[in-house]
């Protein structure tokens, strides 16, 4: 073996180890500074979908910095009106006792009539009896959630008009839904107590479930401060960029690379920008989907919008938004108690059919109809890849994971075909 | 408006010959229509800004400083050493080139497998602008650099994100690569008719 050869051998293993050693320590940091990922992203992403937005008013003359500003001040002040409008419906802790009663007594009430529940809660209808095991602890956890422990219904008794507890039935209702709600859980209880023991433990299981520590609001509030201010810099930063980190990345590419990577970071970019403009218009239309079949049939308008922009947001992680236009829309269901229909097949009793029919429509206008023309070919992805990216995401990165799974995929995927198609092309390879 | 293309004009830079063109194959005179200015129209360009250089690049010379700035921050600048390759005969094209500093020698493989030089670009000549036109091109050249060069470079795929950002922009650089190109093709033919004429005069002496 000559000197030569040994020479070429060391620094082939001193690359190999110096790239293993870039690997190891890319990882480390991805890990490390996994609660950066979202903000970053978020910043990253609003920043690329602004980018043509910049640009036009750029054209009409205002200076590059100017627009930019004006843009962030754009997106603190609908901040600002998001969380000020969000303040105003938010329930004050009066309000939201009386919440949790009605919503307790009307999904005990509707579970019951949909069940078709004997006074003792102990037999059922056919749907009852198939499903009872799965239900029941299900409704207890939900019950233990929303019943008021001792200190809540003093509150509670106390917030009422003087005598109303004692009033005669009728007078007051909200009261009469507590002592209902009251009632209820103890005959579920009783139920409980009267099945085999292996069915009733996991209901006891989950009455001792450990509470999470408590943090004061202050230090919430920091605590996302301080992760999120990344998301301004990034957005800031990535929209005052004009190039420099592309031309910087091709600037450490050897010259025989050059157009080959020059080709890889066009489709890159095309690819992800199709993405992220098409997913944005994806979830708008969703959105205004799910606004528009709920009005139809009889959620109220501001109702509605909530729950459309919470779907709409929620599409950005794949089956999110059905997952989450239904529980909301059921939500709503539940505690519903006036409902007024433009649609005349539409009442109280079917109501959360028709929840559920309006839910599943947008779901396959948006699987049949948007994504095919808005998303198009953007994200060429199977299924099987979808699910399994977005639950292995889940699990490694949790809801980061599930966000970024797709948009990861679709790059690593971009990045593989494109770079090999172009050494091909070159005769790199 | 002033006529940018002087066809005359240009043919007679373009396709004079180099003192030093004995080692050309004189076969090779109208593929050197294809290529850049000659030294003739070569601006010095010594430490002079990248606005100031893309101002004298003929492809450029009709844009406005603000729009030129605009384009200094798109382009990409490569170094490369003597003999280096720029690109190679057979390889696809994906960006054109304007030379800022040193040599090019544009060479091609003859039918005997031996190189055949065709010609040599000097600042700021510009060239593969059909690449970044879009064409599906396979370059039929090669180009190698004689001495230390520095180029600019601007893809396809800058092009394209130029005609999205800044469509009067983009439109304009367009206009002249077409312009550009459309004079270079017009020529090429000039010159082949211009050889295939002289050959029954040859044949006759």
């Amino acid at each position: 073996m000559t000197l030569a050869d040994t020479s070429s051998r060391a620094g082939v293993v001193f690359k190999s180890l110096a790239a293993a050693a870039g690997v190891v320590l890319g990882a480390y940091l991805v890990w490390g500074l996994r609660s950066l990922i979202v903000p970053a992203t978020v910043g990253g992403l609003l920043a690329y979908i602004c980018r043509p937005l910049v640009a036009r008013l750029e054209r009409s003359r205002v200076p590059r910095g100017v627009a930019i500003v004006l843009l962030l001040l754009v997106f603190v002040l609908a901040a600002l009106v998001i969380v000020n409008r969000i303040r105003a419906v938010m329930p004050s802790d009066a309000d939201a006792l009386e919440l949790r009663i009605r919503a307790l007594y009307t999904l005990n009430h509707r579970y019951e009539a949909l069940m078709g529940l004997d006074r003792p809660l102990t037999r059922g209808n056919r749907i009852y009896r198939l499903m009872h095991d799965d239900l029941d602890p299900l409704l207890d956890r939900v019950g233990q959630l929303l019943a008021l422990t001792p200190e809540e219904r003093a509150q509670f008794v106390a917030s009422r008009p003087r005598g109303a507890h004692d009033a005669p039935a009728g007078s007051d209702r909200l009261v009469e839904y507590e002592r209902a709600n009251v009632e209820t859980l103890e005959r579920r209880a009783r139920a409980a107590l009267a099945e085999p023991a292996t069915k009733s433990a996991p209901r006891s299981l989950a009455a001792s479930a450990p509470t999470p520590a408590a943090q004061t609001p202050l230090a919430a509030l920091g605590d996302i401060l301080s992760t999120w201010i990344i998301a301004p810099l990034m957005f800031l930063f990535l929209l005052r960029d004009t190039g420099e980190i592309k031309r910087g990345l091709l600037r450490a590419v050897p010259n025989r690379l050059f157009e080959p990577a020059l080709n890889v970071l066009a489709d890159l970019d095309r690819a992800l920008g199709d993405y992220v403009r098409g997913l944005f218009l994806e979830c708008c239309l969703l959105g205004l989907t799910v606004v528009l079949l709920l009005t139809l049939i009889g959620v109220p308008l501001q109702w509605a919008i909530a729950i459309g922009i919470f779907t709409g947001a929620t599409n950005v992680i794949p089956y999110m938004g059905f997952a989450a236009a239904l529980l909301s829309g059921l939500a709503y269901a539940l505690l519903a108690e006036d409902i007024r229909p433009p649609l005349p097949m539409v009442s109280s009793e079917n109501f959360v059919i028709w929840v559920i029919v309006a839910v599943a429509l947008a779901e396959l206008l948006k699987n049949v109809v948007y994504e095919p023309i808005v998303l198009g070919g953007a994200v060429n992805l199977h299924p099987l890849v979808v699910v399994i990216g977005v639950l292995g995401g889940a699990v490694l990165f949790g809801l980061v994971g599930m966000l970024l799974a797709v948009p990861t995929i679709t790059v690593v995927k971009v990045l593989v075909s494109s770079t090999a198609r172009q050494l091909k092309a070159y005769g790199l390879i | 408006m002033k006529t940018k293309f002087d066809l005359p004009g240009i043919k007679k830079l373009l396709l004079r010959r180099p003192a030093d063109t004995e080692s050309l194959d004189a076969s090779a005179a109208p593929a050197r229509a294809l290529f850049g200015p000659t030294p003739e129209t070569a601006v010095a360009e010594k430490g002079s800004s990248l606005v100031d250089f893309l101002k004298q690049v003929t492809l450029f010379e009709d844009l406005g400083r603000r729009d030129l700035r605009r384009l200094a921050r798109i382009v990409h600048e490569r170094d490369y050493h003597d003999g280096e390759y720029i690109f190679q005969e057979g390889k696809p094209g994906a960006t054109f080139f304007v030379l800022r500093r040193g040599l090019i020698e544009v060479v091609r493989e003859g039918s005997s497998g031996t190189e055949v030089p065709l010609a040599m670009l000097e600042p700021p000549a510009s060239f593969e602008e059909s690449a970044a036109m879009g064409a599906e091109s396979v370059r039929w050249f090669s180009a190698r650099a004689r001495g230390p060069v520095s180029l600019l470079t601007l893809g396809k795929s800058d092009l394209d994100a130029l005609s999205v950002n800044f469509p009067l922009l983009a439109n304009k650089v367009l206009m002249r690569l077409a312009g550009i190109m459309a004079i270079r093709f017009r020529m090429l033919l000039d010159a082949q008719y211009l050889k295939e004429s002289e050959k029954p005069q040859e044949t006759d002496q």
